[in-house]
């Protein structure tokens, strides 16, 4: 596990990569898939915690920039990294985390219900922190209920391609 | 010391936590320019209510003093009952309606000092509207919320008044130069008028926002420097910011057609 670092980082200039060049220019029904949420599912559960933080940050800022929210994408990132743990546990079940080093052990070894409680988990949270956010004000609730809900299947329906495509083969 | 780097030590992931989240809720604010104005909406309001509150209990600490005032001046308008046409001017303009409104946080302590009332838009109160005591002008409103309205004082160097000499009616700009909270400067009173010590200033009918003939205060000092066609003047002040309560908010009726009539000629 020494080449963990070199992992972490070509997975993030890979997801930000495609996040800022592909998957910001489509647009459907109005709403441009959000990848980007992929290196916080993924991101390996022994890492320094502080350092983890620091990476979903600077994700967060660059990401801002691309989309012109200065610390709206950084603000809800953070706050969905504080709720990982919490969702991992719910809808994983008790877990030995020092066992589990990869991600892809959890593709592998778990059930399909499982992977989408937690990717609808996490999905949820996190679009409906960034829309509120983006209105600041619960006048629009509706506005923002509705956003949250089509941005979070579109999204989900990607990222699990996409999670398909690149961490199953990893495993081995 | 120990102690506190060993805390830090112990609690360094949820403190990077909170720094990077504080800074990023910073960003927020300080770059959108929405959730900027929508923030100071907010803690504006929640600011004025307590100082609303801080009001209602230093009001009733003052009840004595205000009493005494109000008996003062009613016997002062009793002895003027006779000429009242003459003497208060709050009712001669029929032009302008009078809201009465109470001063709740005032400053005089800066160059910009803005002062906050206890009505607002529930009061139909609308910015650029003029607020004046019984013997002084005290601002323009700037800013309103529903129950709120903050007005940049007189006593800011941002502020212009139009004022004219009540015996010659020469027309000038009042406006102050952040030294003394009772004295003001009028300026662009030309050399040929005949001013002297002691000389009452008044409001002009220059402008919508304030009505004509308020007082405003006594010349205390004129020059005319060297190679200069307009007198420096020097205007004391008969109201006291600094203590004033009881003001008026003064609507004119006509505002929004005189101001489309001047749009109208901005086309030419």
């Amino acid at each position: 596990m020494k080449n963990i670092n070199q992992l972490v980082f070509f997975r993030f200039l890979f997801i930000i990569l495609s996040q800022i060049l592909i998957f910001n220019n489509i647009l459907i029904y109005g709403i441009s898939p959000n990848i980007y949420l992929i290196f916080l599912i993924v991101f390996p559960l022994t890492y320094n915690k502080s350092l983890f933080y620091i990476y979903v940050f600077i994700a967060g800022i660059i990401l801002d920039f691309f989309s012109n929210t200065y610390g709206i994408i950084t603000f809800s990132l953070l706050l969905s990294a504080w709720f990982r743990p919490y969702f991992l546990k719910f809808s994983f079940g008790h877990f030995d985390a020092s066992k589990v080093r990869k991600t892809a052990d959890y593709i592998k070894e778990t059930s399909l219900y499982q992977k989408l409680t937690f990717l609808i988990l996490m999905y949820f949270t996190h679009q409906f922190l960034l829309f509120s956010i983006e209105a600041f004000s619960f006048e629009k609730l509706d506005w923002i209920i509705k956003k949250t809900l089509i941005s979070t299947i579109i999204s989900i329906i990607l990222c699990y391609i996409f999670i398909l495509i690149f961490y199953t083969k990893n495993a081995r | 010391m120990r102690r506190i780097i060993d805390f830090l030590i112990k609690n360094i992931h949820s403190l990077t936590f909170t720094f990077l989240l504080s800074f990023s809720f910073i960003q927020i604010i300080d770059k959108n320019f929405y959730h900027n104005s929508k923030f100071n909406f907010y803690s504006n309001s929640m600011i004025n209510s307590i100082n609303g509150l801080k009001q209602n209990f230093s009001e009733y600490f003052e009840l004595k003093i205000i009493n005494e005032n109000l008996i003062k001046e009613n016997t002062r308008l009793k002895n003027n009952s006779n000429n009242i046409a003459e003497n208060d001017s709050i009712i001669s303009d029929e032009n302008y309606t009078y809201i009465p409104a109470k001063i709740i946080s005032n400053s005089i302590k800066f160059s910009k000092n803005f002062i906050t009332i206890n009505k607002g838009i529930n009061q139909k109160i609308d910015v650029e509207d003029g607020v004046i005591s019984k013997i002084g002008v005290i601002g323009i409103i700037n800013n309103n919320s529903e129950k709120f309205s903050t007005l940049i004082s007189i006593l800011n160097t941002d502020l212009k008044i139009n004022a004219k000499v009540k015996s010659t009616n020469h027309f000038g700009s009042l406006s102050w130069d952040a030294n003394n909270f009772q004295i003001m400067n009028l300026d662009d009173i030309p050399k040929s008028a005949l001013i002297k010590y002691g000389d009452t200033i008044q409001t002009g009918g220059m402008s919508s926002i304030f009505p004509e003939n308020i007082p405003i205060g006594t010349i205390i000092e004129h020059s005319l420097p060297d190679a200069s066609n307009y007198y420096e003047i020097k205007v004391k002040l008969f109201e006291d910011i600094g203590s004033v309560n009881n003001v008026y908010v003064v609507k004119n009726k006509f505002k929004q057609e005189i101001k489309d009539l001047e749009k109208s000629n901005e086309k030419y």
